[in-house]
């Protein structure tokens, strides 16, 4: 259970960090999720599920997605009850399930939302849009309760996650994964 | 032709010689008597339907019934027939009862052990009296199986005069063609070209086919199954256990036909007149538990949904013990009918969508709909949203332009996160506060200095680039489209792709 503050390319990426070779995601309550952008960070389309609207009981659906499918990347479409929060929960701890909200989730482990974008290349009427250097706040619960900043390159100019820094996205990611 | 679909497979026919005023088996293509004669063999059919489920009364004095259903349940077509002799014997009738491949043999049988108990004809050697059945039963009944595939030679040593083409056997005769075994050693296309459609008819016939080529696509109606609930069903588990029996009805049917279907529509009509249909894929696939599985989804689907919109307290994990208000009809209708050609392999492959997967998403979509749970599929384009294809789960994608061939005028990567559905209306003014245009030659009126989008807050753009020109389509008036596009970063750091169409500005994708 990770919090990514909102949805945007840092989303894709730890859920692409976070989905093993072969497993499934599923994309739910987010009709505008780029799957370009998606299939550029790694997430397979062939193993992708898209659930645009999650109907008026989106706890349930979410659930049943939970059933099939190894990490959901979630924008809740309203706060969760405490009791829909539970059920959830639940859920991921049966199925060994990974639920990335894309969104505030209270009682998340680890929260990370980003603070800072600069782009590069591009300039006034020339250039492209290359790379995007953004600065990542993860805080949270338990080890993560003290803040952590960091810069990386998201996209990076190859397209992957980089360091803009020390630590990797990747590690970041997978570090978060193993806290939630 | 004749009033008899279905009955490609082993068939059962019982011939009753008390209604058997012509007592040629010319007669079974005729229609069916009403009256007082026909109510007669009413307890006849009641007391076959004790055993086969569907039975088909082709006239008063003759019925047929699917033989392989009921013959697996009662062990075996010998003891299936003897169970029907003995049933109608005890209603005082004497009858014949052949099984065989397809109606017609069949009704050639069931004459044969009429004159078998009798101690008339001999019976066909391979065919003889079943083992239970052995010898004339009571009021002389016994009956004659002719094993798959025999009916030709079963047919062979009679004369054609029982195809039931009386000119025809008459013309045949005079030619030399006495037998029907004579007949269907002929080559199928001289009969026609001689004989015309009766020749082919009687030709199929006697090579122990049916008298007509199936149709590969018969209207779906025929092949749906259904069942009514009177009173109606208030729960769920008799809804899904019905729906048990109608699936395996309706394979049988689709079997029968040598057809698979592609998707099957479920369609529950409740008490109160609502209707809730869904179509489930099916491919061949799935067994007749399955197709339950996908009612009780259905169901279960139907009643969350209508939990939550009665009110959102409602918790997740639907159980089909709740009260459904009734249902008065279940009606299962196989759609996309195609040949069946063994196990077709589901359209992704195996390996690919797991059991796992599938049933989550049918779920799904039993709750919010077919067209709910989507799968992308990328494809060639130039904008964002054109290089994506969503396809319902379950449903083949259309075929579509390559994604690996190049398209001039593509964004290049990195590809933005966010791609609105729908592109979302923008201002973009100038340092002096007048929208921005481009003139037909690719030029901007003036440097983009402020973004407004959905009339929200205006945010100085510090970076831009563009515009890049696209003509699509221009050799299609309808489809054409002249539109340039910019990406753009505001103060905020956000970047956005935007696209001027026709003095307008929109933005089509975020990059977050």
């Amino acid at each position: 259970m990770i919090a990514a503050g909102e949805w945007g390319l840092l989303c894709l990426a730890l859920a692409a960090g976070a989905a093993a070779a072969g497993a499934w995601c599923a994309v739910a309550g987010i009709p505008e999720a780029g799957m370009v952008a998606a299939a550029g960070a790694g997430i397979d389309p062939d193993r992708l599920l898209l659930v645009p609207g999650l109907g008026g009981n989106w706890p349930h659906a979410v659930a049943s997605l939970l059933d099939g499918v190894d990490l959901v990347l979630l924008r809740p479409p309203s706060a969760p009850s405490a009791q829909a929060r539970r059920v959830l929960e639940a859920a991921l701890r049966r199925h060994r399930a990974v639920l990335l909200v894309a969104g505030d989730w209270a009682g998340a482990r680890v929260r990370l939302r980003v603070v800072t974008r600069e782009w590069t290349g591009i300039g006034s009427g020339h250039g492209l849009l290359r790379a995007c250097r953004i600065r990542v706040v993860a805080d949270g619960r338990g080890e993560w309760s003290r803040p952590r900043a960091r810069w990386l390159w998201l996209p990076g100019s190859d397209g992957e996650v980089a360091s803009g820094e020390v630590a990797s996205g990747g590690e970041i990611a997978s570090r978060a994964i193993a806290a939630g | 032709m004749t009033g008899t679909p279905g009955f490609t497979g082993r068939t059962l026919a019982v011939r009753c010689p008390a209604w058997d005023a012509a007592g040629t088996s010319a007669g079974w293509a005729s229609d069916p008597e009403r009256g007082p004669r026909a109510r007669a063999f009413e307890p006849v059919v009641r007391a076959m339907q004790e055993f086969c489920p569907q039975v088909e009364v082709l006239r008063p004095g003759l019925a047929a019934s699917e033989a392989r259903g009921p013959a697996r349940y009662f062990g075996g077509e010998a003891v299936l027939a003897d169970k029907v002799a003995k049933a109608v014997a005890r209603l005082g009738f004497a009858c014949g009862i052949g099984v065989a491949d397809g109606l017609f043999t069949a009704l050639v049988a069931a004459q044969d052990s009429l004159a078998g108990g009798q101690g008339g004809r001999p019976g066909f050697p391979g065919a003889g009296p079943g083992p239970l059945g052995a010898g004339p039963g009571p009021l002389g009944t016994c009956s004659v199986i002719v094993p798959p595939g025999q009916a030709p030679a079963f047919l062979a040593p009679r004369p054609v005069a029982i195809l039931g083409e009386p000119e025809l056997a008459e013309l045949l005769a005079r030619l030399g063609v006495g037998t029907v075994g004579d007949l269907a050693a002929l080559p199928a296309a001289e009969v026609e070209a001689r004989f015309g459609l009766a020749g082919l008819r009687a030709h199929r016939l006697a090579r122990g086919l049916d008298p007509r080529p199936l149709t590969p696509r018969p209207p779906a109606a025929d092949l749906s199954v259904q069942a009514e609930f009177d009173p109606p069903a208030e729960q769920a588990e008799q809804v899904i256990f019905a729906a048990k029996s109608l699936a395996s009805r309706m394979h049988a049917r689709l079997a029968a036909n040598g057809l698979a279907c592609v998707r099957v529509r479920v369609e529950v009509i409740l008490a109160d007149g609502r209707e809730v249909t869904r179509l489930w894929r099916h491919d061949g696939l799935l067994t007749d538990l399955a197709v339950a599985d996908r009612v009780r989804w259905q169901l279960d689907g139907w009643l969350s949904g209508s939990r939550a919109t009665g009110g959102p307290g409602g918790g997740p994990g639907g159980d089909g013990e709740a009260a459904l208000g009734g249902v008065t009809l279940l009606r299962l209708v196989p759609g996309q009918l195609a040949r069946e050609r063994g196990r077709q392999l589901g359209l992704w492959g195996d390996e690919v969508v797991n059991g796992r997967v599938a049933r989550a998403a049918l779920r799904l979509q039993a709750m919010l709909g077919h067209g709910a749970v989507l799968r992308p599929v990328l494809i060639g384009g130039r904008g964002p949203a054109d290089r994506v294809m969503l396809v319902p789960f379950g449903d083949e994608p259309e075929p579509a332009p390559p994604a690996d061939r190049p398209w001039p005028g593509q964004i290049p990567p990195p590809a933005p996160a966010t791609v609105y559905p729908e592109p979302r209306p923008a201002r973009v003014t100038g340092r002096s506060g007048v929208l921005v245009t481009v003139t037909g030659r690719g030029q901007v009126s003036a440097e983009p200095a402020m973004l407004s989008v959905e009339g929200g807050p205006s945010r100085a753009i510090t970076a831009w680039t563009g515009p890049w020109p696209v003509t699509e389509r221009w050799w299609d008036p309808a489809r054409a489209c002249r539109k340039a596009r910019f990406q753009l970063v505001t103060v905020d750091g956000d970047a956005w792709l935007a696209v001027v169409q026709d003095g307008r500005w929109l933005i089509e994708a975020r990059y977050d």
